[in-house]
C-alpha cells in the first residue's frame, strides 16, 4: 500500500509538473512568436548587407552595420539629443513629481478634482498632446507668441523650435507634461505607503517639516524613485510622436528613434536602421537592469 | 487527479490552439496572381493617398464586376507601408501609388511589375509625354495619374491691393513686388515650406531649375555646391528670403500643406511652388477663405518665367499583388479620359493622358488652363534618365541639411558640400 501510495505520488507530482508547463505553453508559443522571431530576424537583419538597392552585394557583413551607425555623425546628434531628452526629462519628471505628490497627498478640498484633472495629459495620445502643443508654439498663429507679444515680452513672434538647445527642451516638456500625472501617481502611491507612525515619532524627536522630509519622506521613497527613474527613463528613451508631430525628422532635434525610423522606413536601408534599433535596445535594457538592481538594493 | 486531467486537456487544447494561431500569423500572405480567366467576382485593395468617390467606383464594378477595397492614407505612411510591405514579400494592395521619387529606389529592388506588358498599348501611348519619370531599365513602371508640376500660385486681390497688375517674370520683379506686397500691409508675401520633409526640399529643386541650373550632371555627378552655381544661389535665395521677413519665420518647421492651408487662409500673397490641381480647393469657399482669387502664375527666372519640374504620380502593381488582371483593368478604367476628369474634380489630380487634358481644356474645366499650357514646355523630370535608386537617400539628407541652413544652423555652404558629399557616396 505504501509502494502504491509512493507511485501515485510521483505520478501526480509528474503530472502537477507536466500541468504547469502545459499551463505556460500557449504564453511561451505567442511570445516566441511575436517577440522572439522577430528579434531573431531582425539581428540576422542587423548583421546583412543592405543590398543592391544599396550597390552592395547581399550577404553577411558582421558588425559592419553596427560600426557604420555608431559612427555615422547624424546618428551620433542624435545619440546626442537622444541623451539629452533623457536627462531633462527625467530630471524635471523626479523633481516635479514628487512636489505635485506631496502636495496631493495632503487632504484639501477640491483634491479628488485635482486628481482627475492631472491625469488627463496621461490619457491623451502623444501624437494628440504633439498636435495640441503644435498649436501653442505655432510661430505665426500660436497662443504662446501671442500672449508673450500682448504682454511685450517679445517684440516680434519667436520660433520656438528652430534653435538646437531650446528647441530640444521645449519638445522635452510636451513629453513631460504628458508622464508628469503617471510619475505624480508612483509617488502618491508611495508617499501613501509611509506609516503615519514614522512621521509621529519624528515629530517627537523634534524634527520639522523639511527634516522630516529629508530623512524620512526621501530615504522611504526610494523604492518609488527607482520606479519612477526606470518608467521615466525608457519612455523617455522612446520619445518619438511628440517629436515628429512638432518638428519632423529636424536635424536638430532628431531622437535615435527617429533616426531609426527615417533609416528604416524612408531610405529602407533595413540593414543599418534594425543595427541602429538593436543598438538602442541594448541601451534600453542596460538602463532596465541597472535600475532593476537598484530597485532590489532599495526594497532589501 | 480528474479534475486536474480535464485542466491538462484544456491546456493542451489551448496549447495547440496558440501555437496554431502563431504557425498562421508567421505564413506569407502573398498568395498567387491571377492570370488569364475571369476577372468577375474579385476584389482589389488599391492604395492612393488620395479621395475617391464611392459612385466612381461603384461604376467600375458595374462595369467589370470587380469590388474595390480604396484605402486612402496619408503620402509619407503610404510609402512607409509600402516600402515595409515590399521589403517583407508581403501582399499589400493590388494596386498601390507609385511617386516619381519611387521609380529608382522600386524598380531596382523589383518590388513592382513592368507595365510594359500589361497595359494596352493605345494607353501607353497617350500616357508618352508624361512616362519618362517612371522609366527605368528600358521599361515603365507606373501609369501616370497625376499630372503634377510646379506652378506658382497668388492671391488676386492682394495683387490689386498693391497695385499689381501681373504675376511677375523674373526674381527681380519679384523682389519688387514682394516690397509693394508688403506695404500694403501683407506682413509675410510669400509662403514656401521649409520643413524638414519632402515638400521642404522641392522649392530649392524648383529654384535651381528656375536659376537656370541643375541639381546633377548627366553622370548623376552633383552640382550645387559651388557658390556660383544654380543649386547655391537658390538656398541662398531662401534664407535671405526668411532674414528679409518675405515669409514667415515659422515656414521654417513646416511641410507643403500647411503651407498651403495658410495661403488660402489669407495670410500669404503667393505661393512659389505648388501643383496646378490645387487650384479648384483654393477657389472652393468650402475649402478656402480666398475663393475667387486664387490664380495661378508662371515660375518666374532670371530673364523671364524659369524652368520647372514634374512631379508625377502613379499607378504600379506591386510584385506580390493577388488579382493582377482586375489590377491591370482598373488602371485602364482610371485613365479613360472620362474617368480621369471626373477624378480631376474629386481630388484635383490633373490627369496625364493626352487625350484627357485636351478635353478638359477644350471644355474650359481646367481652372487656370491658360498658364498650365503655357508652363507645360518649361516643365521637365528633375532626373531626365528616372529617378535613381539612391532617390529616397538623396532626399532624405537634404531634408535635414537644407532645414539646418534655413534655420541657420549651418552655413548654406555646408549645408550643400555635406550635401554633395553624401550624394557622390550614394552614387558610387
Amino acid at each position: 500500500v505504501r509502494l502504491w501510495r509512493h507511485r501515485e505520488g510521483d505520478r501526480s507530482a509528474r503530472e502537477a509538473q507536466i500541468l504547469g508547463w502545459l499551463f505556460v505553453a500557449p504564453a511561451v508559443a505567442v511570445v516566441a512568436a511575436l517577440i522572439l522571431y522577430p528579434l531573431v530576424t531582425g539581428f540576422k537583419q542587423s548583421i546583412r548587407s543592405g543590398g543592391f538597392l544599396f550597390g552592395e552585394q547581399p550577404g553577411y557583413v558582421g558588425l559592419r552595420n553596427y560600426r557604420d551607425v555608431i559612427h555615422d555623425p547624424t546618428s551620433q546628434s542624435a545619440m546626442r539629443h537622444t541623451v539629452e531628452y533623457v536627462l531633462v526629462a527625467v530630471s524635471l519628471e523626479i523633481l516635479l513629481g514628487i512636489a505635485v505628490a506631496v502636495t496631493l497627498h495632503r487632504v484639501f478640498r477640491g483634491r479628488g478634482f485635482v486628481l482627475a484633472v492631472l491625469i488627463l495629459p496621461w490619457a491623451l495620445p502623444s501624437v494628440v498632446s504633439g498636435v495640441l502643443w503644435r498649436r501653442v508654439f505655432d510661430p505665426d498663429n500660436g497662443m504662446l507668441n501671442s500672449v508673450l507679444l500682448q504682454l511685450h515680452v517679445i517684440s516680434q513672434p519667436h520660433v520656438w523650435l528652430a534653435s538646437g538647445r531650446g528647441a530640444i527642451v521645449y519638445i522635452t516638456l510636451v513629453h513631460v507634461w504628458g508622464v508628469l500625472p503617471l510619475i505624480s501617481l508612483i509617488f502618491l502611491a508611495g508617499l501613501q505607503s509611509i506609516p503615519e507612525e514614522v512621521y509621529s515619532a519624528s515629530a517627537v524627536d523634534g524634527a520639522g517639516p523639511w527634516r522630516q522630509f529629508r530623512y524620512v519622506t526621501l530615504p522611504l521613497l526610494r523604492p518609488s524613485i527607482a520606479i519612477a527613474l526606470t518608467v521615466g527613463t525608457l519612455l523617455a528613451i522612446s520619445i518619438f510622436d511628440e517629436i515628429y508631430v512638432l518638428n519632423g525628422t529636424a536635424l536638430n532635434t532628431r531622437s535615435i528613434l527617429i533616426q531609426v525610423y527615417n533609416t528604416t522606413f524612408v531610405t529602407a536601408d533595413f540593414a543599418h536602421g534594425t543595427a541602429l534599433a538593436f543598438l538602442l535596445a541594448a541601451v534600453t535594457a542596460a538602463f532596465g537592469a541597472i535600475y532593476a538592481l537598484a530597485l532590489r538594493r532599495a526594497t532589501v | 487527479v480528474n479534475q486536474r486531467r480535464r485542466l491538462m486537456a484544456i491546456a493542451a487544447l489551448a496549447c495547440g490552439a496558440a501555437l496554431l494561431t502563431a504557425a498562421c500569423g508567421g505564413g506569407s500572405s502573398s498568395g498567387g496572381a491571377s492570370s488569364g480567366g475571369s476577372i468577375r467576382g474579385q476584389t482589389i485593395t488599391v492604395m492612393v493617398p488620395y479621395d475617391m468617390p464611392q459612385k466612381l467606383l461603384d461604376q467600375f464594378t458595374a462595369q467589370t464586376g470587380v469590388k474595390v477595397n480604396y484605402v486612402k492614407l496619408g503620402w509619407d505612411a503610404t510609402h512607409t507601408k509600402l516600402v515595409t510591405a515590399n521589403a517583407a514579400h508581403e501582399y499589400i494592395a493590388d494596386v498601390a501609388e507609385f511617386d516619381w521619387s519611387f521609380t529608382g529606389q522600386f524598380a531596382g529592388a523589383g518590388w513592382v511589375e513592368p507595365l510594359d506588358a500589361v497595359l494596352s498599348k493605345p494607353l501607353l501611348t497617350n500616357l508618352k509625354n508624361t512616362d519618362a519619370a517612371f522609366t527605368a531599365n528600358g521599361h515603365t513602371w507606373a501609369a501616370c495619374y497625376s499630372n503634377d508640376f510646379r506652378v506658382s500660385m497668388y492671391n488676386k486681390k492682394m495683387f490689386a491691393k498693391a497695385g499689381i497688375s501681373s504675376f511677375p517674370a523674373t526674381f527681380d520683379e519679384l523682389a519688387a513686388d514682394v516690397q509693394k506686397l508688403k506695404a500694403a500691409g501683407i506682413q509675410y508675401p510669400l509662403a514656401i515650406p521649409m520643413g524638414a520633409t519632402e515638400g521642404g526640399v522641392t522649392p530649392w529643386y524648383l529654384l535651381t531649375l528656375a536659376m537656370g541650373g541643375q541639381l546633377f550632371d548627366d553622370n548623376l555627378k552633383p552640382v550645387f555646391q559651388s557658390p556660383g552655381s544654380p543649386g547655391y544661389k537658390a538656398l541662398q535665395w531662401e534664407v535671405d528670403a526668411l532674414k528679409s521677413g518675405w515669409v514667415s519665420p515659422g515656414a521654417v518647421s513646416l511641410d507643403d500643406t500647411p503651407t498651403f492651408d495658410k495661403f488660402t487662409a489669407g495670410q500669404n500673397a503667393i505661393v512659389l511652388a505648388t501643383g496646378p490641381g490645387n487650384m479648384p480647393t483654393a477657389n472652393d469657399p468650402k475649402t478656402s477663405s480666398i475663393a475667387g482669387d486664387a490664380a495661378l502664375g508662371l515660375v518666374p527666372g532670371t530673364t523671364g518665367p524659369g524652368a520647372s519640374f514634374g512631379l508625377p504620380e502613379g499607378l504600379s502593381i506591386p510584385t506580390t499583388a493577388k488579382h493582377k488582371d482586375a489590377a491591370a483593368a482598373f488602371i485602364e478604367w482610371w485613365e479613360q479620359p472620362k474617368n480621369a476628369i471626373a477624378i480631376y474634380h474629386a481630388q484635383g489630380s490633373l490627369p496625364c493622358g493626352a487625350d484627357a487634358l485636351k478635353q478638359l481644356a477644350a471644355s474650359g474645366q481646367l481652372q487656370g488652363g491658360d498658364v498650365v499650357n503655357a508652363e507645360l514646355p518649361h516643365v521637365a523630370p528633375l532626373f531626365p534618365a528616372g529617378a535613381p535608386i539612391w532617390y529616397e537617400q538623396f532626399s532624405s539628407d537634404a531634408q535635414g541639411l537644407l532645414n539646418a541652413a534655413v534655420k541657420g544652423q549651418m552655413s548654406v555652404g555646408d549645408a550643400l558640400n555635406q550635401l554633395a558629399e553624401k550624394a557622390a557616396a550614394h552614387n558610387q
